[in-house]
């Protein structure tokens, strides 16, 4: 197959997410509303707390890194839930297209959300909280970026394999492992709060590196960014590599086809 | 090299610790260039089988070989060659008709002119475009299945699987679905593969077909094989004024079975020739008033097999 050939495989992804999203009115709300309301209730919450500027851009990076992290997973995740709920998985599957095809292009899709909330985001809470989100270097805002989409393609993948591999209803249970994620990953407090156990747990988590990493830039301490990059990308493999075992089971098991009914 | 070849294929399904059966060691071999046909009643495992053969799905054991590749291991290479139509089809509702065609060219690879020209051929050969820019989700169940026709054609594929492809669509256009099989058949010298409940289409369309019944192939051959094998004869009657001596109809040579109402006697002949005159002679004595005779059909052998 040539290159070209290959590049729209990956494409075909990226343009049924666009589609779909251009013509859903709840896309607007997934990119500009949620994301705008949950910066500025916890920018609000931070001016009644009267926290200094340090704690502002502490808790504003965690608000910042949610936002973008939702919505560069679901954009992953939709890969199959587009199809489950159009019940048109077996036309996707019957297909010459591999997991990677289909996770790419969606990524693809994905990070121009990403960066696009991003963007809104950073401009509103330096507009209306005085937060310099530069204040690491664009370098440093481009390494938590790319580490913060790594992590949401593989929590968007989990969805897809538990989907694949216990049925329809199945992705509860993938967005309650994102839930514990964000619990353990210290979005809003540092993990030295967290009860032992937890913050054991809380190492083994990409975006407990990456908040740390971006938040060095206000004066917290030190970062391990290679070994949560390194995380992010282990994950990211292992993700793909069960997905794609998880596409073959459900060609064994007859999810595939059960998926379409 | 036959297009495609299976040699005990079986598979069962689990659901929640019941395993169900739904094939059993199915061998068939389908020739290149031939429209090949999988008839059988609800829940006979058509449509399990073909997801089989389409790659779709993985059968529990046997061997599988499409367009000479290996089937279970060369999957990917064979998908590109092949496409499928499915029964009661479903796409991604809020892409428009031509969005849908894109999106699915996409996964086939292909790219720039060749999929726009694909794309468009597909909606005109099945009449889609006047609607080309509307929501899958506005379609009736006809317009539907056309749009999944014209995506199995997208990728000029070498063996086309047909899951009823014309359920759903009125007369006209199963007539013209029917039509464009036959054409897409004799221009690109592909294989089809289909599954039908409509009898005639079966016997308009396919050179052999395969029948299934609970998952096990009962029959296999042209239509006019499976008539013979089954001794399904033609049907001949005649209506009558008069007396008729019973036992003289029963030794009429080649008859099969008699059948006697008030006036009107049904019959079945064997193959060995219709032995009209005999027939005529049985009735001496009486005036014949009407005779006729129907030629066995598809339906009468699905029946059969169907018992
Ligand atoms: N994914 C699945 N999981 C469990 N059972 C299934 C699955 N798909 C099919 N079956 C069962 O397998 C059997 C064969 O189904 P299949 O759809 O292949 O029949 P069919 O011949 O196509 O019937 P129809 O003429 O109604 O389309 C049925 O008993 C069906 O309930
Ligand atoms: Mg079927």
């Amino acid at each position: 197959m040539s290159w070209q050939g290959e590049l729209h495989k990956v494409l075909s992804a990226t343009y049924k997410n666009w589609i779909i999203s251009k013509r859903n009115a709840f896309t607007l709300f997934e990119l500009v509303f949620w994301p705008f309301i949950g910066l500025l209730s916890i920018g609000l919450l931070t001016r009644f707390l009267e926290l200094g500027d340090d704690m502002v851009a502490f808790v504003l990076v965690g608000a910042i890194a949610l936002s973008i992290l939702q919505i560069s997973q679901i954009d992953v995740a939709y890969i199959l839930l587009f199809d489950l709920w159009s019940k048109s998985i077996k036309q996707t599957f019957v297909a010459p297209v591999r997991g990677y095809h289909l996770v790419l292009g969606a990524m693809l899709f994905g990070v121009i959300r990403g960066v696009a909330v991003f963007i809104v985001l950073a401009a509103a809470s330096s507009h209306l909280f005085g937060f310099d989100f530069l204040a690491g270097g664009v370098a440093t805002v481009i390494v938590f970026l790319a580490g913060t989409f790594l992590t949401a393609a593989s929590i968007g993948m989990v969805v897809c394999i538990s989907i694949l591999l216990f049925g329809q209803r199945a992705d509860v249970a993938a967005w309650t492992l994102s839930g514990i994620m964000m619990l353990v990953s210290g979005v809003y407090y540092p993990v030295s709060i967290l009860p032992g156990p937890l913050q054991i747990l809380s190492k083994s988590i990409p975006l407990t590196y990456l908040l740390e990493y971006y938040r060095s830039a206000y004066g917290y301490g030190d970062h391990q960014i290679l070994l949560g990059i390194a995380l992010a990308l282990l994950y990211f493999m292992a993700s793909l590599l069960i997905l794609n075992l998880a596409i073959e089971r459900a060609r064994r098991t007859g999810m595939m086809l059960r998926l379409s009914e | 090299m036959p297009a495609l070849r299976a040699e005990k294929i079986c598979k069962s399904f689990k659901r929640l610790f019941q395993e169900k059966k739904v094939l059993f060691d199915i061998s068939l071999s389908i020739e290149r260039g031939e429209i090949f046909g999988i008839l059988g009643p609800n829940g006979a495992g058509k449509t399990t089988l073909m997801s089989i053969f389409s790659t779709l799905i993985r059968p529990d054991g046997g061997s599988l070989e499409v367009l000479g590749r290996d089937a279970l291991r060369d999957t990917h290479a064979i998908r590109e060659r092949i496409n499928i139509s499915s029964g009661n089809p479903n796409f991604p509702w809020s892409l428009t008709v031509r969005e849908n065609l894109r999106h699915s060219a996409m996964l086939y690879g292909l790219s720039g002119r060749s999929l726009h020209r694909s794309v468009e051929e597909a909606i005109s050969a099945f009449e889609l475009g006047p609607q080309s820019d509307a929501k899958f989700e506005t379609l009736s169940t006809g317009q539907k299945q056309r749009v999944s026709l014209a995506k199995s054609i997208l990728n000029r594929p070498q063996i086309l699987f047909l899951d009823e492809p014309t359920s759903g669509l009125d007369p006209e256009m199963a007539m013209k679905t029917r039509d464009l099989i036959k054409k897409i058949y004799q221009e690109e010298e592909i294989t089809v593969v289909l599954t039908t409940h409509y009898m005639p289409e079966a016997e308009e369309l396919c050179d052999r077909i395969a029948f299934l019944r609970e998952g096990r192939l009962v029959a296999l051959g042209t239509p006019g094989e499976l008539k013979r094998a089954l001794q399904i004869g033609h049907r001949i009657f005649v209506e009558y004024d008069g007396e008729v001596d019973p036992l003289k109809l029963r030794i009429i040579p080649g008859v099969m079975e008699v059948k006697e109402l008030s006036g009107r006697v049904e019959m079945v002949f064997d193959h060995s020739g219709r032995a009209v005159s005999s027939i005529i002679k049985a009735f001496e004595g009486a005036d014949i008033l009407d005779i006729g005779i129907e030629e066995p059909d598809l339906e009468d052998v699905f029946l059969e097999l169907a018992r």
